[in-house]
């Protein structure tokens, strides 16, 4: 994977051009110009609206921000070989927290989102202790914690109850603008870089790819397998409760459907971005670019005049992010493919 | 290898041209309508009817929704429309106060918002377009019970709760009505169902023992319909015994073929679309003011306003000769 930089021969330069994330952020280019070019019209009113408005621009952050705290706090979590379905979930229930501190508890709005930080990491310690402390496999404890979380933010509310009238201070967490960009992007690019720091720039890192690899090599080479996966999955917690803050601002409302299905998109932009799912490899920058080529294409197939016209924008986006992952996916084993091809036909006669 | 790129290159260039003029071609007055949930036959009925305004004023309807009730899916589309720049936007809202931080934004981007079915906050919308009045439903029972039983006899009731605010609301208007207009009919008793097919129809299985001279049974809550209809069929006193209630069309369909319920109450969905495209248009076009007090939708004829409710007015009723046209 590594390049050496003084190494400047231009093979590195085609491998580096060829790259995943590489091929990822040229789909993403194209998509964006496509976009901007056929989704954008003049209305009757002689404003410029659709696709090619800052607008527009700001709407996709937004609305890609939970979905991508989600993708981040997963990326980590895929890496090591795990996974998490209950983020969604958790997300439900710590927005279901979040309003019942607040609006029941009478807590200040800081005060009972800073509990539900603590609530969410511990949620994501639930998981953590089933995972390592019993051995049981990822996938079947956050199956069961994906039920058990929804299931309590719907006892808690009875199915009924939504917690609104936020302050205003709080909505703006949500809903405007701060330095020039949605404010809950500044929180989403302070998570991508904290989680960017810890998996590229740091030891654990490196313990998480080896995990994802070889968990039992990783043991016999003393790591700390046990508490290098606690933390991914405290991590996800986490970051899981700060989605549901922001997606309470956002809105304006906290319900228990809070973040239904969202894991599903998460992994998909997780993926996409070059993760695999075995383990052992992905990155940061390959999962925020898989978020933005999601969340990019599902908000520019809303602007084009034809998808309008059938009134389907939510299932084409559907239908083509599928597409979507199983061309990058296609796309990524290709070259192996080729090279394989290439080898047995020039291969020299015997 | 360079070849092929060439070829999806042209494609796509000439694709994106296509789309470009396809665009330029729109300079029609757009009007969104999101339902609480796209696929639910009850607002696909009412499309029927937006379509139709939308044909008659020449207008380009969008019409969107979550594929299911999901209060933050509303939103996200909201939003979409106020970048989009449609000129009006006509909800049923999920989530009242949820989607209400959309629709204000929607209206500061000088977008008219209207909503239908089911209110936001009165602050974030200009009209409602109301199916139903608490008076209209009341009177519209109690008359179609005294039509079916020649206004005389002894009729019984079956709510979903004796406490529940809308079921008092409406039992106090027929109560009204009854007391005005049918001096020979007599209410002898209100049993409580729980919302409950089921238990609606012991309930009325009880009814019709306790009450041998029951005439009709009038249930105010959507499963106490079909309950009711069971219990009076199985009791064999079909015919003798008249059903009538608030409900939806398909879930009584088979009871009234039968000949067993007689009458279903409801608002007509197809007019609720109709007319919440027609109020959404006079909006954009400066034709309908706050303060008005009657408003006029094509061939449907006129409508009452009340401070800002467009009443639909008086329900709908479905019975043997119609209710296979509907299907919700």
């Amino acid at each position: 994977m590594s390049v050496s930089p003084g190494n400047k021969n231009p093979r590195d330069w085609k491998a580096i051009l060829t790259r995943h994330e590489m091929l990822l952020l040229y789909v993403l280019i194209a998509e964006w110009l496509f976009f901007y070019f056929a989704g954008t019209t003049i209305n009757r009113r002689g404003a410029v609206v659709g696709f090619g408005t800052l607008d527009r621009q700001f709407d996709i952050l937004r609305h890609s921000c939970e979905i991508g705290l989600l993708a981040l706090a997963l990326t980590p979590v895929i890496i090591t070989a795990g996974i998490d379905l209950s983020i969604g979930s958790l997300l439900g229930l710590c927005a279901i927290l979040f309003g019942k501190l607040w609006h029941d508890g009478g807590l200040p709005i800081s005060v009972a989102a800073g509990l539900t930080l603590v609530l969410g990491a511990l949620a994501g310690g639930l998981n953590a202790t089933l995972i390592t402390a019993l051995r049981l496999p990822p996938l079947i404890v956050t199956l069961g914690t994906y039920s058990l979380f929804r299931g309590l933010a719907e006892a808690i509310t009875h199915g009924a109850i939504t917690y609104t009238d936020f302050p205003a201070s709080f909505l703006f967490v949500g809903q405007e603008r701060w330095l020039g960009l949605p404010t809950q992007a500044w929180i989403f690019f302070g998570v991508a870089l904290g989680v960017g720091l810890l998996v590229h720039r740091t030891t654990f890192g490196r313990a998480f790819r080896t995990i994802g690899l070889a968990p039992e090599g990783a043991r016999y080479a003393g790591l700390p397998v046990g508490r290098r996966l606690a933390l991914v999955y405290v991590l996800a917690g986490l970051i899981a409760a700060i989605a549901a803050i922001i997606y309470t601002a956002r809105l304006g409302q906290a319900k228990a459907d809070a973040g239904t299905g969202y894991e599903l998109f998460a992994i998909t932009a997780v993926v996409l971005g070059g993760t695999s799912i075995f383990g052992g490899t992905g990155t940061v920058h390959g999962t925020l670019l898989g978020v933005a080529a999601i969340a990019v294409l599902k908000n520019g197939l809303a602007c084009l005049p034809v998808v309008m016209r059938m009134n389907a924008a939510e299932e084409m986006s559907g239908l083509l992010t599928g597409a979507l992952l199983l061309v990058a996916l296609t796309a990524s084993v290709l070259p192996k493919i080729l090279s394989r091809f290439r080898a047995r036909h020039h291969a020299p006669a015997p | 290898m360079k070849k092929i790129l060439l070829h999806l290159c042209t494609a796509g260039a000439v694709l994106l041209a296509s789309l470009v003029t396809a665009t330029a071609a729109d300079s029609k007055l757009v009007v969104a309508m999101l339902p609480k949930s796209k696929g639910n036959a009850y607002f696909i009925s009412c499309k029927v009817g937006a379509d139709k305004a939308a044909k008659e004023l020449g207008i380009q309807l969008l019409f969107d929704g979550p594929t299911d009730s999901n209060a933050a899916k509303q939103n996200e589309i909201v939003e979409n429309w106020i970048t989009l720049g449609v000129d009006v936007i006509a909800v049923a809202a999920e989530n009242k106060e949820g989607i209400s931080t959309a629709l204000r934004k929607a209206q500061k981007a000088g977008i008219k918002v209207l909503t239908f079915d089911a209110d936001a906050m009165t602050d974030a919308r200009s009209f409602f377009v109301n199916q139903a009045t608490p008076e209209g439903i009341g009177q519209g029972l109690m008359d179609e019970a005294a039509r079916l039983t020649n206004s005389e006899g002894e009729f019984a009731m079956i709510v979903a709760s004796l406490t529940a605010s809308n079921q008092r609301e409406w039992q106090q208007h027929i109560e009204a009505r009854l007391k005005e207009k049918y001096p020979k009919m007599k209410l002898v008793a209100v049993r409580p169902c729980d919302d409950l097919k089921d238990k609606a129809q012991s309930e009325a299985t009880a009814l019709l023992s306790a009450n041998p001279k029951l005439k009709l049974i009038m249930a105010i809550c959507s499963p106490g319909v079909p309950g009711a209809a069971e219990a009076v069929k199985q009791a064999g006193l079909t015919g003798k015994v008249k059903v009538m209630g608030l409900g939806l069309p398909n879930e009584n369909k088979r009871y009234v073929h039968a000949g067993v319920t007689d009458s279903i109450i409801l608002w007509n969905t197809g007019d609720l679309g109709y007319l919440a495209i027609y109020a959404g248009v006079a909006l954009a076009k400066d034709e309908l003011k706050q303060g008005a007090k009657t408003f006029k939708a094509g061939s449907l004829g006129t409508f009452t306003i009340a401070g800002d409710n467009i009443l639909l007015g008086k329900p709908f009723i479905f019975n043997k000769a119609n209710i296979d046209q509907f299907d919700f």
